[in-house]
């Protein structure tokens, strides 16, 4: 029995020996080092060839080429520095990867947020409007998942009207929109009359890149209020 | 009467010719078989050291390696990893985890031993002192020669496992605590044994002894 149980762990633990230091540490293939040397010591990785990951590998992005990804990059980083090392350790962020066209079950997606591998995986094609509001976006999702008792869907579901119901997920739902609303009536954009965390995410990524913040409904003020105070739990030092 | 047949000169050359690749050959021979020949080895007592008080003597089948310790860097890790060297836990463990000119990495303390070695197991075992909080903040060169020591996929699982670099893997700072750097004898890990297609290793070459200089 025991040498039974040895050959299948042995059998399972056989990688291949070439695999590469960041296949080893995050679980994506084909990945590259652009940038390790940074202030807030986020690591910056882009696609050298396409990859294909996921449980039902149905997660898909393509490699950019050169002048795309150097462009890009400054933009990424440019939004991605104003979060400091500490608070990026606190909501285990650490790998950033740029590909194009990324997408989930053929979806298109602006990025994949996985805490547990301390990775975001961001489209360097999505949507050009919005480019660097979707950076924060992302983000907030990577900080939602590392605290998700902070956020509570259910406290966050009570600001709105009581008619109102989410879809079931951010996919169930034709409510795509980021243009920002001029007339808001609790809400930022269409997106975020998705779910209550890509609210959340539409809330916290324009107190980012602060657009709007003037025309304020009362909906919409409770739901900033909430998005400071939890961030503030989190790190009293965060700065909006 | 039996006449002297002389050998003529074409069939000496042959001759000689064939004694010349039968030296070669069993020379290749012993020459390849002893991967350790042309490693050399250094004996610590020949060299002087700034903090001799953080040097420890990993002894291997090619000969010494020697680790300078950083306490300052990563005071835990290296406290716990001279209470292991100073019992002689890490003596006769396996380098059970080794990738071609990338690292070695042993340690596994329950189940990488020589006489009670469970390949099943080995990479998972326990030092029995608990685990050490990671120590990953401070800024650190993981360049070839880098100790530092293995966890699991969290942080703070960190107990006696450890890994040796055998070239530089940058994103490896903040990712792994740092304990010291090989300042003598990084080729005799190179000719640690490994396989082709596997990382882990099946009879693999052990650690002789684990010493720290000064005790």
């Amino acid at each position: 029995m025991n040498i039974i149980r040895s050959f299948l762990l042995l059998f399972l633990l056989t990688t291949q020996v070439q695999a590469n230091t960041i296949y080893n540490l995050i679980k994506i293939p084909n990945l590259a080092i652009y940038e390790t040397k940074t202030q807030n010591k986020l690591r910056y990785l882009y696609a050298k060839q396409p990859f294909t990951i996921g449980v039902n590998n149905n997660i898909n992005c393509y490699n950019s080429n050169k002048k795309n990804l150097d462009d890009k990059y400054k933009i990424v980083k440019k939004n991605l520095d104003r979060y400091n090392h500490k608070f990026l350790k606190k909501i285990n962020l650490k790998y950033i990867v740029l590909c194009e066209d990324l997408s989930i079950s053929k979806i298109n997606t602006a990025g994949i947020p996985d805490h547990i591998m301390k990775t975001l995986i961001l489209d360097i094609n999505f949507n050009q409007n919005y480019f660097e509001r979707v950076i924060h976006h992302e983000v907030f999702h990577v900080i939602n998942d590392s605290y998700k008792n902070l956020f509570d869907e259910k406290v966050w579901s009570d600001f709105n009207d009581k008619e109102f119901k989410y879809a079931k997920c951010s996919t169930c739902t034709d409510k795509l929109g980021l243009d920002t609303y001029t007339n808001t009536m609790g809400f930022f954009t269409e997106y975020s009359r998705s779910t209550a965390s890509e609210d959340m995410a539409e809330v916290f990524s324009h107190l980012m890149v602060g657009s709007n913040l003037e025309n304020n409904d009362p909906i919409l003020e409770k739901k900033i209020q909430f998005i400071i105070r939890n961030l503030q739990k989190i790190d009293k030092n965060f700065i909006l | 009467m039996i006449n002297k047949i002389k050998a003529t000169k074409s069939e000496k050359i042959i001759f000689g010719f064939l004694i010349s690749l039968a030296i070669i050959f069993f020379g290749s021979y012993f020459l390849i078989k002893d991967k350790c020949l042309f490693v050399k080895n250094h004996d610590p007592q020949n060299i002087s050291f700034d903090n001799p008080q953080n040097i420890a003597i990993l002894n291997v089948p090619c000969g010494n390696v020697i680790i300078e310790l950083y306490p300052d860097i990563s005071p835990n890790a290296v406290k716990r990893f001279i209470t292991l060297v100073s019992s002689k836990a890490y003596d006769d463990v396996a380098f059970h985890r080794v990738i071609e000119g990338a690292l070695v990495q042993a340690g596994d303390l329950e189940f990488g031993k020589k006489n009670n070695l469970n390949y099943g197991k080995i990479g998972t075992g326990k030092s029995g002192l608990g685990t050490v909080n990671s120590e990953v903040d401070a800024p650190f060169d993981f360049d070839k020669g880098s100790v530092g020591l293995a966890r699991k996929q969290k942080y703070n699982t960190e107990d006696s496992q450890f890994f040796i670099l055998l070239k530089n893997e940058p994103l490896y700072e903040t990712e792994f605590t740092p304990i010291g750097k090989v300042i003598y004898g990084l080729k005799a890990l190179e000719k640690i044994k490994y396989l082709n297609k596997s990382q882990y290793v099946l009879r693999p070459d052990f650690i002789n002894s684990l010493r720290m200089l000064i005790n």
